[in-house]
């Protein structure tokens, strides 16, 4: 985030490289590069915030209107579409980078004491940014929305003791109705921009208090010209991932099915694509499996990791080699979950039977 | 004058303390129940279908409510179209002679019974009657065995 960039501007000796002398590096190339994965979601999250305000003055979140407005973004709102498409992609990079960011951190080591709690934060903001993806999932009311959100809202339902209360309330109701609407409406246009908000700041702030306290050797030269250096650089980053942001969304529409309609399952249904491993996780067995005990494991073990792993090297640098162990498992765990939404995406077909991409599905 | 258990400024502060925090625990319980509505604007779990001659032989499915009414000669019986595995709408698969969900690939054979796949509840087989204009009249609410059917 700003706070790297901030780092590598100021600093031309980076503060760890003491730490890393007396290592060979994987790559020299790679070493200790940040890549500004946190500014780039930074970015994404200030162009949701301006196309989702945009959007907002034509949509209406009304069962039987929703879907129709959509629409006049594609063919009669000018530019609808555009906005539209950015938020939609936007969206979509957000999620990715967020994971990214998160992995280029656990790599490097960098959650470590004093940066637990920034770690922890992270991962709320990205749980915020999956929330926040979903329930935009449903606001265009088709197919897609409505299914996805069954799936979702029968995940939920399947929580031991809560489980159908959870459903009720979230959806507001027993079916995903107009009340299902109006709440994930809600909640995706001010509960998810209100916290992620506030989080981002406090995220923000403390990433670069936590470097100070990390190397106290970095206190001391941010005066002169530096300050408007840094502000260039990421403004400038930022136009170009505007750029690439607006640039795709001309090129490539958002998806966009028939209206909702639950007497018509699409065959074969899937969730939106982010939580498209969870689901096929769920194929495989009882939802409480699937849904609820592995991916709250792996959440749980994910806040806790800078609290249980508590090694001392390594920080700083990718792949250290004193780390193997932690890289492999983090490495085994993410080809996991990235390895079940490819198999959810491309290799089920029909009756989630398995099918290669190239195979024919059979037509009923 | 008998020993005073507070002095008046003390009395005072807890009062003060209890009304903040009576408030705002009240405030927060308030708003957690507030989101379960009491009133829902759905569609009743009890309603009536068409009469049961205008059903064949066999199973139809009646897609704005989801369900499959069967005949077997004089006999109706109604069974729910969704699936208990993640509630997706299942289609009656005539030539296999079984309910098949499209999402996760849960088999259900003509009893509602599983037979494969991920769910792990039968389909549930609605308690359905004849109203007195000569329709039938399904209550989801009301779960009957199987062989329980409405004889015509």
């Amino acid at each position: 985030m700003a706070v790297n960039t901030i780092r590598n501007a100021l600093f031309e000796n980076r503060f760890w490289k003491s730490a890393v002398r007396g290592v060979p590096p994987v790559s020299k190339w790679l070493r200790d590069k940040i890549f500004g994965l946190g500014l780039i979601n930074l970015s994404l999250f200030i162009i949701l915030n301006v196309t989702g305000i945009l959007l907002m003055f034509y949509y209406v979140p009304y069962t039987d209107k929703a879907y129709n407005v959509i629409k006049d973004f594609q063919f009669a709102v000018s530019f609808g579409a555009v906005f539209r498409n950015m938020h939609r992609w936007s969206a979509y990079a957000m999620i990715v980078f967020v994971f990214l960011h998160m992995s280029r951190v656990f790599y490097m080591a960098e959650y470590r004491e004093p940066r637990e709690f920034n770690w922890v934060i992270g991962w709320v903001l990205f749980l915020c940014t999956l929330v926040g993806a979903l329930t935009g999932y449903l606001l265009p009311w088709d197919q897609k929305a409505y299914w996805g959100m069954t799936i979702m809202s029968n995940v939920m339902a399947s929580v031991p003791v809560i489980g159908e209360k959870l459903k009720f309330v979230v959806l507001g109701g027993d079916e995903i109705g107009q009340s299902a609407l109006t709440r994930a409406y809600d909640i995706h246009v001010k509960v998810m921009p209100l916290i992620m908000g506030f989080l981002i700041a406090v995220h923000v702030i403390r990433g670069r208090t936590d470097d100070l306290l990390a190397s106290p050797q970095m206190r001391g030269d941010a005066a002169g010209s530096a300050w408007s250096d840094i502000i260039k650089r990421e403004l400038a980053k930022f136009f170009l991932i505007l750029i690439i942001i607006m640039g795709a969304s001309i090129l490539f529409g958002a998806p966009l099915e028939e209206e909702a309609n639950p007497s018509v399952t699409p065959v074969p249904a899937k969730a939106p694509w982010f939580f498209l491993g969870l689901q096929e996780l769920l194929s495989w067995g009882t939802p409480f499996w699937g849904a609820i005990v592995v991916p709250n494991a792996v959440l749980l073990f994910a806040f806790l990791v800078p609290y249980i792993e508590r090694g001392k090297t390594g920080s700083g640098v990718w792949f250290h080699p004193s780390r193997r162990l932690q890289n492999i498992l983090f490495t085994a765990l993410v080809t996991v979950a990235i390895g079940l939404i490819i198999i959810g995406a491309f290799f089920r077909g029909p009756g989630w039977r398995f099918y290669w991409p190239w195979q024919p599905w059979p037509l009923h | 004058m008998a020993a005073c258990l507070f002095t008046r400024r003390n009395f005072l502060s807890r009062v003060g303390w209890l009304a903040a925090f009576g408030t705002f625990g009240g405030l927060t319980a308030a708003s957690g129940r507030y989101l379960f509505p009491n009133v829902l604007y759905e569609p009743p779990a009890e309603f009536k279908i068409a009469p049961p001659e205008e059903y064949p032989e066999g199973v139809t499915f009646v897609s704005a409510k989801r369900i499959f009414v069967i005949r077997q000669q004089n006999l109706i019986r109604v069974v729910s179209g969704v699936c208990t595995h993640i509630g997706c709408t299942v289609r009656w698969s005539e030539e296999r002679n079984r309910f098949e969900c499209p999402c996760h690939g849960s088999f259900f054979d003509e009893n509602g019974a599983v037979t494969a796949g991920p769910a792990g509840k039968p389909l549930p087989w609605y308690g359905v009657s004849v109203a007195a204009d000569g329709r039938l009249i399904v209550d989801e609410h009301k779960i009957v065995p199987f062989r329980q059917a409405l004889t015509v």
